[in-house]
């Protein structure tokens, strides 16, 4: 696509000035990190904004209206006034744990980026174990959670922080499985492959038409993602209304709007992934495969946040409850007979 | 199936809260947009000036002072050798007001309201006191409904009789207006609301005095027999 | 390898929580998760209503009670006037029984909207909140037409009411309560069968009936442990005995049947303000001898009054000497009793779970502390 045929154009610029190869792929890689950083903090940015609007717009009032159209930089200033504010750091914190927390969420959120496909051509790399990675990297999070309420020094903060650990770990399980029940379809760990083998303009082709398993396996990936994601119902890491703001409660100023802004990455990436694996990825027809590809993540994006402004938030052991005994059963039982009606041969 | 009765229960709750995603928001902007008052709508105190004259309907009667359960209105007017009452100075402290609307209800001259107006915030606390000027000119524009009784400009023995009654039941009917009244000389005008509350504000004073000490004693009493 | 080691440890919840509903501070003694002991303090928000009531003529009172317990603000009006007539033998014309009574069942309900929003809001989900708020704008609208306030109301006055309503008083009254019965379901659909809401509330926080008894609680929160006392139909004032309708009871005492019992008195309050509606005669609001505000004196003696309010039996002792001002006045709020027993409540529950049981209480502090 044209993206990528920008970067095309830029690597063989660079040839043309003959640096050696290493230095050359260095530096298109390094170029492209700052593209897929800079365009997602814009989306997150953007998807901040876009969650206050529709949360204002279900509960019949405005949302942000001051700044420009409807509001449409607010977060923008937000984040503004956030990088002038005092960094408040308390006097017992632990102070190296402190000051890394936020860095490592907020690198954490950003990793899934490496294979996620924007489009057709439009990735950074096509890992063989794709999946696998983001499997990995997305669970980075809870480390940074744990860290900032340890190095809060502070029982909310820790609370918080046990509980993100204990429930990030948890839905780590079901979310990993109900995965590979796509994997079961597809047959490969790459990210490129799961969406081609959604090839074809009929919707049909998507994983999540396929009865039953590829439905199951959908609303079990989004109830874990939810989860993982930290998001309404299961928001309990830093349920506002129980532990004050949980694992952030010592936070002020940058540090905070690093949290803030990796809970909307995060927000992204779990709907980008479903889209990929579930909703046929950015196969669509007419338009531009990167419009198709935004376009069903942000429906996602949209379905996860009907989700947050409408259910109560579960209680801590109610959440580990249904991630083992209701959830991981499912999610073996699905990925099983996935597993055995594909053996036999049956198709779809 | 209970769990596809939940699921079905989650779906219609996300329906409900779908459904309201496309509603007009009933909220307003307020600085560009404004709510519209109820005309009783009790916001800041003010004074309210008489419609013809201009002059300020309050009669320094005190009985609004007296009304108020916080102190808020300090009515500063000594009589001079004529026994008339002048005005030296009528503070309301807004920072005090609890807007109960007392004085309002207390007032027979429609000389103090609260008025429906909101937007009076201020940098400095200090601003919040208002003296009779800034009190006027807040209620310039305030609409009020002129309930006063007209008084005949030349009988004022007779009015100033009748007044303790009026005092001790407010909002009692009112007595028939004289449109006489209206063509009097403008001295007159000003002297007639001076000597008439004379007589109410004699009568809370009275009230009050011999309130004070049967009040206290038993109080006293009481607090001894708590020890 | 010895075992780990565990202990306890305290948590300060509050004065400045998110939902501890004003400036409650509770003394947490965590294991974990896991409340093991809870001990409220109170006092943060004291004000000494009672004593300033003793400085105040009977009439300057009144706003003072507005400032009791705000949230069902006309109850205190009605409360203290209902004392005061006592006392002095005040005969309140017929109008004025029926305005008291369509504002103190408005009233009601706006403070069970209230309760609807922000427990749903204290257990996680926001947009209830701004629903029920919704509606409750529209009761309050209805009271500032009338009386000029929104939330200090101070409209029911000894004798009567401080004014009469409005002409377009009851046509607004009327439509907000089609809204209001219509929008029953739009509440009802976002949580009561909801399976969250469900395990969140269901059976946490425990209240038997014979411990509800002991501690005095009273109200919503007695009635859904099964005591049905209410003191509109168990000991009726102003005219509560003409109109028909029901006193809603629940059984299983928990957080869940709070919330139902609730709701289910939101629709009880409708239909006595249809009733009192189509019922409402014309006359005077006030009695023939007006009170004046400063000079009104009642006879010496003392007075018990009290009504039922959305938060319990909400009561007032007033003590007159015969001067203009009250010589006592001490003030009973139903959540005074509910905070205390709170700690019968918290047994072997989480944190979530304790705001939760707290939310259901419907507790407001300013009626605590006074």
């Amino acid at each position: 696509m044209e993206l990528y045929g920008i970067f095309e154009w830029i690597y063989g610029l660079l040839a043309d000035t003959g640096l050696p190869e290493p230095w050359l792929t260095f530096v298109v890689y390094l170029g492209l990190g700052v593209v897929i950083f800079g365009t997602l903090s814009v989306l997150a940015l953007f998807l901040v904004w876009w969650e206050r609007k529709i949360a204002g717009h279900i509960q019949q009032r405005f949302g942000p209206m001051r700044t420009g159209w409807h509001g449409w930089y607010q977060t923008i200033m937000d984040a503004v006034k956030l990088l002038q504010k005092e960094d408040i750091r308390v006097t017992t914190r632990d102070k190296a744990v402190f000051f890394w927390a936020p860095v490592v969420c907020f690198v954490a959120a950003y990793l899934a980026y490496v294979v996620i496909p924007f489009g057709e051509n439009l990735w950074v790399a096509d890992l063989n174990v794709g999946i696998l990675y983001i499997i990995a990297v997305t669970t980075l999070t809870v480390i940074s959670l744990l860290m900032a309420g340890w190095g809060s020094n502070n029982k909310y903060a820790l609370l918080g922080g046990m509980r993100s650990a204990a429930q990030v770990v948890s839905y780590e399980v079901p979310m990993a499985v109900s995965i590979l029940t796509i994997i079961v379809f597809s047959g490969s760990l790459s990210m490129v492959d799961i969406a081609n083998s959604q090839q074809g303009n009929v919707i049909f082709n998507w994983f999540i038409f396929k009865p039953p398993f590829g439905i199951i396996a959908f609303l079990t990936y989004i109830t874990a993602a939810t989860a993982e994601a930290n998001r309404t119902p299961f928001d309990i890491p830093e349920a506002e209304q129980e532990l004050v703001a949980g694992y952030n409660v010592e936070y002020s100023g940058m540090k905070f709007a690093m949290f803030f802004l990796a809970e909307f990455v995060n927000l992204f990436t779990v709907s980008a992934i479903a889209t990929t694996l579930f909703l046929g990825a950015w196969h669509g027809p007419l338009l531009p495969s990167w419009i198709w590809f935004l376009l069903k993540t942000f429906g996602m994006v949209l379905l996860l946040m009907l989700f947050r402004w409408t259910f109560p938030r579960l209680r801590v052991d109610q959440l580990m409850e249904f991630a083992w005994k209701f959830l991981v059963p499912l999610t073996f039982a699905n990925l099983i007979l996935a597993g055995w009606m594909k053996y036999a041969g049956w198709h779809w | 199936m209970g769990v596809l009765k939940d699921f079905f229960n989650l779906v219609k709750g996300m329906t409900i809260t779908g459904k309201h995603l496309g509603r007009h928001a009933v909220t307003i902007q307020y600085p560009e947009q404004k709510m519209e008052m109820f005309e009783r709508s009790r916001g800041v105190v003010v004074l309210l000036s008489d419609k013809e004259t201009g002059e300020l309907n309050c009669t320094m009667c005190m009985l609004c002072m007296r009304a108020c359960p916080t102190a808020a209105i300090q009515i500063d007017a000594p009589r001079d050798e004529n026994k008339k009452r002048v005005l030296n100075s009528f503070v309301i402290d807004n920072t005090l007001c609890c807007y109960c609307g007392l004085c309002e209800e207390a007032c027979n001259f429609c000389a103090i309201k609260m008025a429906p107006l909101y937007e009076f915030s201020t940098w400095n606390k200090d601003d919040l006191v208002w003296d009779v000027k800034k009190l006027q000119e807040m209620g310039r524009d305030v609409p009020y409904e002129d309930t006063r009784k007209k008084k005949p400009a030349a009988a004022d023995k007779p009015a100033a009789e009748k007044k303790p009654a009026a005092a001790a039941n407010p909002g009692a009917d009112a007595k028939p207006a004289a449109p006489e009244a209206k063509p009097a000389a403008p001295e007159a005008k000003p002297a007639a609301p001076e000597a008439k509350p004379a007589a109410p504000t004699e009568k809370p004073e009275e009230t009050k005095d011999e309130a004070a000490p049967s009040k206290a004693e038993p109080s006293d009493d009481d607090k001894k027999g708590d020890v | 390898m010895s075992p780990l080691r565990t202990e306890e440890f305290t948590i300060n919840m509050g004065p400045h929580h998110p939902s501890t509903h004003g400036v409650c501070r509770l003394i947490l003694t965590m294991d974990g998760e896991k409340v093991l002991k809870v001990e409220p303090v109170i006092g943060y928000l004291h004000r000494s209503i009672e004593k300033i009531c003793e400085n105040r003529t009977y009439v300057q009172c009144v706003p003072l009670f507005d400032r009791f317990e705000y949230v069902t603000s006309m109850s205190c009006n009605m409360v203290f006037s209902l004392a005061v007539e006592k006392l002095a033998q005040i005969e309140v014309p017929e109008r004025a029984e029926y305005l008291r009574v369509i504002m103190l069942e408005l009233n009601r309900i706006a403070s069970h909207l209230l309760f609807y929003g922000v427990t749903a809001m204290d257990i996680g989900a926001l947009t209830p909140f701004l629903y029920g708020l919704r509606e409750r704008e529209l009761i309050v609208d209805l009271f500032e037409m009338t009386c000029g306030q929104r939330l200090t109301y101070n409209y029911i006055r000894p004798g009567g009411v401080s004014r009469d309503i409005p002409p377009e008083f009851i046509p607004k009254c009327r439509e907000a309560v089609k809204i209001i019965t219509e929008k029953m379901s739009d509440y009802e659909g976002l949580l009561n069968e909801n399976p969250i809401w469900k395990v969140r509330n269901v059976g946490i926080g425990y209240l038997s009936a014979e411990d509800a008894i002991a501690w005095g609680v009273s109200g919503p929160v007695a009635r859904a442990s099964g005591v049905s006392y209410d003191i509109r139909k168990n000991d009726p004032y102003s005219i509560y005995d003409r109109f028909d309708f029901e006193i809603p009871v629940h059984h299983n005492g928990d957080c869940y049947d709070r919330y139902l019992q609730r709701l289910a008195e939101i629709k009880q309050s409708l239909r006595i303000v249809t009733q009192a509606l189509d019922g409402l005669p014309e006359g005077e609001i006030q009695p023939k001898k007006k009170i004046n505000a400063i000079t009104f004196k009642p006879p010496a003696g003392e007075v018990y009054a009290r009504v039922e309010n959305s938060r319990g039996e909400l009561g007032t002792y007033v003590v007159s000497d015969g001067t203009n001002k009250p010589l006592r006045v001490k003030m009973r709020g139903g959540s005074y009793n509910q905070l205390q027993a709170l700690p019968i409540m918290i047994k072997d529950c989480l944190i979530a779970d304790l705001v939760a049981i707290f939310a259901s209480l419907d507790v407001i502090m300013p009626e605590v502390d006074r």
